[in-house]
């Protein structure tokens, strides 16, 4: 601040000391928020809005000028009026003054300029803003916003019919203004606290995606509306296009982040950190809140934050889920496999001992008809190299192995018989069909003995053999269809 | 056969692992096939009604449940406000407020409006697990599975409880049947443990849905038919008198019902019953240590004694107001077309219609036949639970022909007795048809079935046309589902003629400005069809809504939308309206607009003395008919819901060929066309001109004001 004078003084370092004589260019650009105030402040659907300019024909500053030229560029050419100075000349929507010599410091003179303005007054007076960092490579923004038309106030009744049919009538509302969200913005959402807004379009461009916001009613004079929009993106950047009053930006870190540094482009006001909860977290995750007024579109600057972050904890969440997947299972298992009931169910405990008797039964069976396939295989070497030996010793083989198999069937079979179901039966069945496919499978081995010692002639013992081994085939089929039934 | 080693379970297990998957799957079908809304549309709430129980459940997870106990709303019915909390069943807010805080508690930070959308969806799936369990109870597991299969895709239970569709019904049916199955748990046992879990399923019941009125007088009916049949026991003693006791004390708890277990009429059976038993109880003790002639002597004095002296009880409660009469729509329940005759605001209505027979089969399908099946089966295999399953059956099939909103009492006896019907004809053909192919396998020849001829065949076809039968269903119901119960009519799409889908959000459109471009305090006028909506999503005072307890008030509402301009205008000051909202679809062809609610609007209006200038043949034409173009009746003409219908209509081009004024519903030009709004303002018209809406003068002065170039805030100081 300077003594004696209104307004902020700035400092502006130059990068190389200016010497005497020297001369700099220096451009110094300004942005002023509310400084057109539409007049009437009341207007009626079909009028045009007229706002009124104040401001300064002289450039506000503690030197004094040589000369200066001030050149006011509106936004339409129609004009109502405008302050005269004394060279001040009008082309098309463009109001020079001056150029003036040799002006004063902290020289002022009211400049007023009345003119005719339709583009959309929109004032974001709340804007909040919520990053959502994600270390699995996604960052969700969204944003809600409180929107208003700062222009003149519609006075009178709003008519549907005019606004469908007249292009001239509501020239100053607002229908719908673009917003430019980054490149990769996916899943984009625009809603509010009833829901979807299904009004926008979406247009995918090279470099970014331009969002056509069209509220769910087209804004007039002194109108409002609220809404949130919402993106996910891999990094991001961001543009806009209005007036903010008040803008809060909260910034979700990865649960458990650490060591967290914010270096914002330019001064804001820093809230306490936060914890935020959300799906799968156990102890939060902490937010970053920063606060700024008074924005505008040169305000859109990148902000750097650091942080520092165990990769161990990534595997947390999914570790959770697997954790509540494994209990939900586990559940399921308990409770189908014991028994809670505290009476006894005879017929159930009954029915459980036999299916696994029936079941060590079965696997018994198996194996003994197994043994049937490696001695076929012995009498045809026998038959080829005709070594009796080999013969006698798959024959003692078989013996001995199936005596044992069939001695523990039995055993089984009268431990299942004390319960008396139709599983006894089935193994008796089996017990005799099996009876059968021995006799055959040894009498294959009779005749090859036999004809192997020439007792029998060889187109007989073909004939017995094709026959035979036909009916052992038929045989083990309904064994195993039995078995598998058992 | 060593191949199959792995997967070779026993048969309990194959029987656990089946029931299982079957069930779970039958679950998530049910879940999933309610989606349809939320797929095409988004996560929305729909209709009416679960609008009022969104915002009262969204002002439970706030507030808390002792705010929402004494929440008085000053946001509805203006003036006279509404104690929310005494005049609601809280089980719908209750359930989901529990739902969000557990969820919550785990982190898990889900929208309360998300968990009021899928909760129908939730609890169906419920129900269809314990309709299983229940159908169980009736036959075997086998029907218990068809049933929960059936229960899950049946259309009348869906209307109710698609995703979105956050009403009262859409729990209540859940605790119906847990009510029923642990009922039939307590009488099959005669435990108290049952008794008392009975208590606490009917206590939810009666906290959810003002149906339980139907369960308090079902079961009482069970107890009689069981006396009457001879099958009264200490069982079903034990069962009732805990049920009756422990029920009714819990369900005065309830505020909304209050006393009225102990003093309505449509609680007495109940009442009297447990009196009974009480009596019978006693009775047969006494016959036990007395004489027969003696026992028969008592039996009879003590008959006379009882009827007597009850005949005075119940004449003395009557006359004296204690025990009150019965209700409109508890007539309207007995008595059709009572309410056609006495009162139009329940007739009003389209739910409370009586249902055509088509709606049975659209919203049952093959049910409708295969409930027979299983009707006769029950007859002939009698057993306590049977009895109360076919007593069930009967009593709602009656209610639901009288009332069409009933069809969702009807729909889960349906899938129950149809699931014990398919169930028993598959079992006895089914075990044909095994039979055969095992004899084909071992002993073909040697036995041949000779029962009747063509037994293989017989049983082949019967089982075929009933998976027939049973995948038509199920295609029928995915279908009804999709096109009739999927909408979610606060969104409306159409195809454009170009084949791409056109939606029309005018509502949210409207309700939405009126939030924030309106003062904060600013009362609204509209039918009361749209008061739950303009609450919940406008946050407005409106005049009248959906619970139409005041008639008194709706009729001036009707008055006010039925009377010329100036008379309305002298209504609506009294009433301190600001803005009035009309719903018209003559633009795009929305037919269920307030241009064809019209004459329910008069008829309330005129249904009470301050209404005695509107009379309905005023707004028909001399043949009677009820017309919108130039040879309507002036009355209609020139009445205040019409003007605003119809506000600068005359000068829009619907239709190509056609006059412009040329309303798409009524298929007409209308016939007043170019007129001025006397005391109101056009303040809003939605885009496709769904919803319009009016402001309302605060002084006939406002045009001149206007002129003068004074904004609102100058004529409200004037008129302050």
């Amino acid at each position: 601040f300077l003594e004696g004078y209104k307004g902020i003084a700035y400092e502006v370092k130059l990068p190389t000391p200016l010497s005497s004589g020297e001369e700099l260019k220096v451009i110094v650009e300004i942005a002023f928020t509310r400084t057109l105030s539409p007049f009437p402040t009341h207007i009626v659907q079909t009028e045009r809005q007229l706002v009124v300019f104040q401001g300064n024909h002289y450039f506000y500053s503690p030197y004094s000028i040589s000369t200066q030229l001030a050149r006011v560029r509106l936004a339409s050419k129609n004009v109502e009026s405008f302050s005269k100075l004394d060279s001040t000349s009008k082309n098309e929507d463009v109001i020079e003054y001056g150029p003036f010599k040799d002006v004063q410091p902290f020289s002022s003179d009211t400049m007023r300029i009345h003119f005719e303005n339709n583009s959309p007054f929109l004032t974001v007076t709340k804007l909040e803003r919520v990053i959502e960092v994600s270390l699995w490579g996604n960052i969700a923004v969204e944003e809600t916003v409180d929107l208003r038309h700062s222009g003149a106030v519609l006075k009178g009744p709003f008519s549907r019919y005019d606004y469908q049919r007249q292009p001239e009538s509501g020239i100053s509302s607002v229908r719908s203004f673009k917003t430019i969200l980054p490149a990769a913005a996916q899943d984009v959402y625009y809603r509010d606290e009833i829901g979807n807004i299904s009004t926008s379009n979406l247009l995918v461009m090279e470099d970014s995606v331009e969002m056509d916001v069209r509220p769910r009613f087209p804004l007039f004079g002194g109108w409002k509306t609220h809404y949130y929009i919402g993106y996910n993106l891999p990094s991001y950047e961001y543009l806009y296009n209005l007036v903010i009053d008040d803008l809060t930006v909260k910034i979700i870190l990865p649960e458990g982040a650490k060591n967290i540094e914010l270096q914002p482009p330019y001064p804001v006001h820093k809230s306490d950190q936060m914890l935020h909860f959300t799906y799968l977290d156990t102890f939060g995750r902490p937010v970053i809140i920063a606060r700024k007024s008074n924005l505008v579109e040169q305000h859109i600057q990148d902000f750097v934050l650091h942080y520092t972050f165990n990769k161990a904890l990534m595997l947390q969440e999914p570790l959770l889920v697997v954790a509540a997947f494994c209990i939900l299972f586990l559940t399921v298992i308990i409770y189908v496999r014991l028994d809670f009931s505290i009476t006894k169910d005879p017929a159930a405990e009954t029915r459980m001992r036999v299916a696994s008797l029936a079941d060590q039964i079965r696997r018994l069976i198996v194996k003994r008809a197994a043994l049937y396939e490696p001695f076929l295989e012995a009498v045809t070497r026998f038959k080829v190299n005709r070594e009796g030996a080999v013969l006698t010793n798959a024959r003692r083989h078989i013996d001995t192995e199936h005596r044992a198999l069939s001695a523990e069937i039995a055993a089984l079979l009268s431990r299942a018989k004390a319960d008396g179901t139709d599983v006894t039966e089935k193994v008796t069945e089996l017990q005799k069909m099996d009876a059968q496919m021995r006799d055959m499978v040894l009498k294959a081995a009779t005749d090859a003995d036999r004809l192997v010692h020439g007792k029998l002639g060889r187109n007989p013992y073909l004939e017995n053999e094709r026959q035979s081994s036909t009916r052992r085939r038929e045989l083990a089929e309904r064994i195993d269809s039995i078995v598998n039934l058992l | 056969m060593a191949r199959l080693g792995m997967l070779r379970l026993s048969h309990e297990k194959q029987d656990t692992l089946l029931k299982l998957l079957i069930l779970s799957m039958a679950a998530v079908l049910s879940f999933s096939t309610r989606l349809f809304s939320v797929l095409r549309f988004e996560s929305v709430i729909h209709e009416f009604d679960p609008y009022f129980n969104y915002r009262t459940t969204r002002f439970l997870t706030e507030e808390g449940f002792y705010k929402f106990h004494n929440w008085f709303d000053d946001r509805a019915w203006y003036p006279l406000g509404r104690i929310i909390g005494g005049t609601i069943y809280p089980g719908l807010m209750v359930t989901s407020a529990l739902f969000y805080h557990i969820l919550h508690f785990l982190h898990v930070t889900i929208e309360i409006r998300n968990v009021c959308v899928f909760l129908a969806p939730l609890f169906s799936s419920f129900t269809t697990i314990l309709t299983y369990h229940l159908t169980k109870e009736l036959k075997d597991a086998g029907a218990g599975l068809v049933a929960a299969v059936m229960v899950a895709i049946v259309p009348g239970y869906i209307s109710r409880s698609v995703a979105g569709s956050y009403d009262n019904e859409g729990i209540a049916i859940f605790c119906m049947l847990l009510t029923y199955y642990t009922w039939i748990q307590a009488v099959r046992t005669g435990s108290l443990y049952w008794s008392a879990f009975c208590s606490l399923a009917y206590f939810y019941m009666v906290s959810s849905w003002g149906g339980y009125v139907f369960l308090i007088n079902l079961i009482p009916l069970h107890v009689l038919a069981l006396m009457a049949t001879g099958r009264f026991s200490h069982r079903v003693y034990v069962a009732y008198s805990t049920l009756y006791c422990l029920g009714t004390v819990l369900s005065m708890q309830v505020a909304f019902v209050g006393f009225q277990p102990v003093q309505s009429s449509e609680h007495m059976a109940a009442l009297g019953v447990f009196a009974l038993c009480q009596a019978f109880a006693a009775y047969s003790w006494l016959r036990s240590s007395l004489t027969p002639a003696l026992a028969e002597l008592l039996l009879r004095s003590f008959m006379w004694l009882l009827l007597i002296a009850g005949s005075i009880a119940v004449a003395i409660l009557a006359l004296s107001g204690k025990i009150s009469p019965w209700t409109g729509r508890f007539y309207s329940l007995l008595d059709p077309s009572y309410a056609k005759n006495n009162i139009p605001i329940i007739a009003s209505v389209s739910e409370h219609q009586p249902t055509t027979w088509s709606s049975y089969y659209f919203d049952l399908q093959f049910l409708v036949f295969m409930f027979p099946v299983g009707l006769h089966y029950c007859f002939s295999n009698l057993s306590d639970s049977r009895i109360f399953i076919i007593l069930y059956g009967v009593t709602s099939m009656y209610f639901s022909a009288v009332m069409v909103r009933l069809m969702l009492v009807l729909a889960p006896v349906m899938c129950v007795l149809s699931g014990v019907g398919v169930s028993h004809v598959l079992t006895s053909y089914m075990s044909n048809l095994e039979l055969g192919r095992a004899l084909s396998r071992t002993r073909s020849r040697r036995h041949p079935d000779h029962s009747y001829p063509g037994k293989q065949e017989v049983s082949s076809a019967v089982v075929l046309f009933l998976s027939f039968f049973l995948m038509t269903y199920t295609f029928h119901s995915t279908w009804v589902t999709s096109e009739a119960y999927s909408s979610p009519s606060i969104v409306l799409s159409a195809r454009s003629p170009d084949g791409s889908r056109i939606i029309f959000d005018d509502f949210r459109e409207a309700y939405y400005w009126l939030r924030h471009n309106t003062p904060q305090d600013a009362k609204v006028m509209s039918w009361w069809d749209y008061g739950y909506q303009i609450t919940a999503m406008a946050n407005r005072t409106i005049l009248v809504d959906n619970n139409t307890w005041n008639n008194t008030h709706i009729s001036r509402v009707g008055q006010a939308m039925s009377s010329p301009e100036e008379k309305a205008y002298e209504i609506m000051r009294e009433l301190d309206v600001g803005y009035v909202l009309v719903i018209f679809g003559g633009l795009t062809g929305y037919s269920s607009d307030d241009i064809n609610k019209f004459l329910w609007m008069v008829r309330i209006g005129g249904s009470t003395e301050t209404g005695s200038h509107i009379h309905e043949n005023d707004y028909y034409t001399p043949t009677g008919e009820f017309r919108v173009d130039r040879d309507g009746s002036p009355t209609l003409l020139n009445c205040l819901m019409y003007k605003m219908c119809y506000y600068r209509f005359g000068q829009v081009y619907t239709e190509a060929k056609r006059p412009p004024g040329y309303d798409r519903v009524r298929n007409a030009e209308i016939g007043n066309k170019d007129f001025e709004l006397d005391v109101l303002d056009e303040a809003y018209t939605t885009e496709h001109w769904l919803v319009r809406i009016y402001k309302v003068w605060r002084c006939k002065m406002m045009p001149i004001m206007y002129t003068l170039g004074c904004g609102d805030y100058v004529i409200d100081l004037m008129v302050v």
